[in-house]
């Protein structure tokens, strides 16, 4: 029961590490939390759904058509709410409320057109169990984590050996520095959230393999969001760390006391986490967390 | 926030009812009201509920009405919300004077409507509200004059589920997944696991989650662990399906039990082949032979089958009220609402209806048991209380 515990716990850690990632990229370098990424996941998942059950895409297919819609809805999303905001160098106040608007835009804007209805994408690969260390594993869940950590691995390497990654880190560190060191900061920004979308929309895809796609979904985020925290906003490296941490607790709460407290449990973890260490695992210390 | 919103309603609810006033017609029609989810997440029950009645109405109307009048349907939607339902029947009651009303479909919608239609004294006579709170007012333990329903009760389904799990599954162990958050889920697991006791099994894992949860893995692990012949789920179809889903993907391999929360065909689209083999404890079932005859002229009329059990039990519902109308006479609800305690032995469409005067359940009412197979709901038995 121990490992089984363990090995849900990193799958559902695996999902949170993912979106945090996402996250953390945006926070990093426009310093605010991006709360319309959850609707970018939804509307990612809805996008994979259709593709598979409408124009009865192939699965990689159908993958590919998420990650790329979902990157062009967050390109969207940062030409139409923030850019005006960024260009009149607003505090990041307003960008989040903008955020929160468009979330509740964009969620609304499900409920109207596609409906309150629940989805479930069609079975692939859900049937199919492995067995590690005498515990059973979907094959959703090892794809889910491999896929994740291939894409966070490559983030990483892009960020860490290319020119415009290069480019992304010092805008992190400071936007008006390497702006006047003649990096395209529009361009740059617009990359950050094709990236962030990108990440959108894999994790939207798992997260309607896994469950269901339906209007409200862009809220486990909250999870993400709370993960971003823990490894420190900002951080890539803390998103993942804090993604598998708290996943991992989440469920040995759940197992070992109750799954009713587990949410009173993850939020507590927060404002203690907050409290102690407010610059979270890795992060870079900063004034504004929220 | 909330408050705001609310004067909003009953400003725009003050509106409409003026507005209304101006136009009232004297006409000479039977006005029977329905309480409805025709929007949200019930409304596919909601709207086959509403096709049924009219459809029911047409047929009597054609044969001449009732007490020589024409019966006139005046639904309105609740979307299954509490509020929402308490004004519609505030309109119903005093702006339509409707002579009973049919519906809701949720116990709490029902309890919450029952504030406005016992001191307006109109019969409510709800489709598949399975509390015991529904009909009995649990501060005076005393029944409400004027709440009805036409589906069998919580206890009973549980009850149902437990004998079929011991008799039929030959289970001797077994496991219950509830919702916490839920009145339903919280209190048809516990009839559940009484019976079930009762028969000798043994109850080994009875694990609570928060309504909305996603992930029941954690929690399924210990059901694993445990290892019970059946797993009870008493959730609406959209939980119990994401639970099939995780339990199978973790290897569990016990029966999958539920209760008429699940008779809905998104539990299927849902929970896809982990469904497979389940059973769940319903109203009426498309195979029962007793409903051949309605289940044809509906789908000749909408081109459609009914979403089964609402539009079953609404029609048995509105022929009890048109019974209770001939029998009184008259178009007072208070007399159709005596009239409708002494209801008995009725035919209606799911055999023959007799109402306890002192809970206002239907006596005798059968439940059916459901098998998920091949991706279709199959009739497997009846079960008939004594």
């Amino acid at each position: 029961m121990f490992i089984q515990t363990l090995i849900t716990g990193l799958a559902i850690g695996g999902i949170y590490a993912l979106m945090a990632v996402g996250y953390s990229l945006v926070f990093s370098v426009l310093n605010f939390s991006n709360f319309a990424y959850g609707s970018i996941i939804m509307l990612g998942a809805y996008i994979g759904y259709y593709s598979l059950t409408q124009l009865g895409l192939p699965v990689p297919l159908a993958v590919l058509g998420s990650i790329l819609g979902a990157a062009f809805l967050a390109y969207l999303n940062e030409k139409l709410a923030y850019s005006t905001l960024r260009k009149r160098n607003a505090s990041s106040l307003f960008f989040m409320i903008s955020a929160m608007g468009t979330a509740i835009f964009l969620e609304n804007l499900v409920y109207a057109t596609i409906g309150s209805r629940f989805y479930a994408f069609p079975e692939v690969l859900t049937r199919d169990n492995i067995t590690i260390f005498g515990t059973s594993m979907g094959m959703l869940d090892v794809f889910a984590i491999v896929f994740s950590f291939i894409a966070i691995y490559a983030l990483h390497y892009f960020l860490q050996n290319t020119k415009l990654g290069i480019a992304i880190r010092a805008a992190s560190y400071d936007a008006q520095v390497s702006q006047l060191n003649g990096v395209n900061i529009n361009k740059l920004v617009s990359l950050v959230f094709v990236l962030a979308g990108a990440l959108a929309g894999i994790s939207g895809v798992f997260l309607g393999m896994k469950y269901m796609v339906y209007p409200t979904m862009g809220w486990i985020t909250n999870k993400a969001y709370i993960a971003a925290v823990i490894g420190g906003l900002g951080s890539l490296p803390g998103a993942v760390a804090g993604g598998l941490i708290l996943g991992v607790l989440e469920t040995f709460v759940s197992a070992y006391v109750s799954s009713v407290i587990r949410d009173v449990f993850s939020f507590s973890l927060l404002i203690v986490l907050l409290l102690i260490l407010p610059a979270g695992l890795f992060g870079k210390y900063l004034e504004e967390k929220v | 926030m909330r408050a705001k919103w609310l004067i909003f309603v009953l400003a725009a609810v003050l509106l409409l009812a003026v507005a209304g006033c101006g136009g009232a017609a004297k006409d000479d029609a039977i006005k029977i009201g329905h309480a409805v989810a025709l929007t949200g997440d019930s409304s596919m029950w909601g709207q086959s509920e509403k096709n049924a009645l009219e459809m029911e109405i047409e047929k009597i109307n054609a044969k001449g009405g009732v007490l020589g009048k024409k019966l006139q349907l005046i639904a309105y939607d609740t979307r299954a919300d509490a509020t929402e339902a308490v004004n519609v029947t505030k309109r119903l009651v005093s702006q339509d004077k409707v002579v009973a009303i049919i519906g809701p479909g949720q116990s709490g919608v029902a309890i919450a409507m029952s504030s406005v239609t016992e001191p307006g004294k109109v019969a409510l006579v709800a489709t598949t509200a399975t509390n015991p709170k529904v009909t009995m007012d649990d501060k005076t333990n005393k029944v409400r004059k004027y709440s009805f329903r036409t589906c069998f009760i919580d206890p009973f389904q549980g009850t149902v589920a437990a004998q079929f799990a011991t008799k039929d599954l030959k289970a001797k162990t077994a496991a219950v997944i509830y919702d916490v958050g839920s009145d339903y889920s919280a209190w048809l697991g516990k009839y559940f696991i009484t019976e079930f006791e009762k028969q000798g099994g043994k109850i080994i894992a009875n694990e609570a989650f928060r309504s909305g949860e996603l992930d029941y893995r954690a929690i399924l692990g210990k059901v694993k662990q445990s290892n019970p012949d059946v797993l009870f789920i008493p959730t609406m179809q959209k939980e119990a399906a994401l639970v099939m889903k995780q339990a199978r993907d973790l290897g569990i391999t016990a029966k999958f039990l539920g209760g008429d929360g699940w008779g809905s065909p998104d539990l299927i689209t849902l929970g896809g082949s982990a469904v497979e083999g389940a059973y769940f404890v319903n109203l009426a079932s498309l195979d029962d032979p007793d409903i051949q005859n309605f289940i044809k002229e509906y789908t000749a009329k909408y081109k459609q089958e009914p979403v089964l059990p609402n539009p079953v039990m609404a029609v048995d519902g509105l022929l009890a009220v048109v019974d209770a109308i001939k029998k009184a006479n008259s178009t007072d609800p208070v007399k159709i609402a005596e009239l409708l305690e002494q209801t008995k032995d009725l035919p209606v469409l799911t055999g023959k209806l007799t109402i306890d005067p002192t809970t206002h359940d239907p006596l005798n009412k059968p439940a059916v048991i459901q098998e998920v197979r091949g991706g279709k709901f199959i009739f497997k038995s009846k079960f008939v209380t004594q």
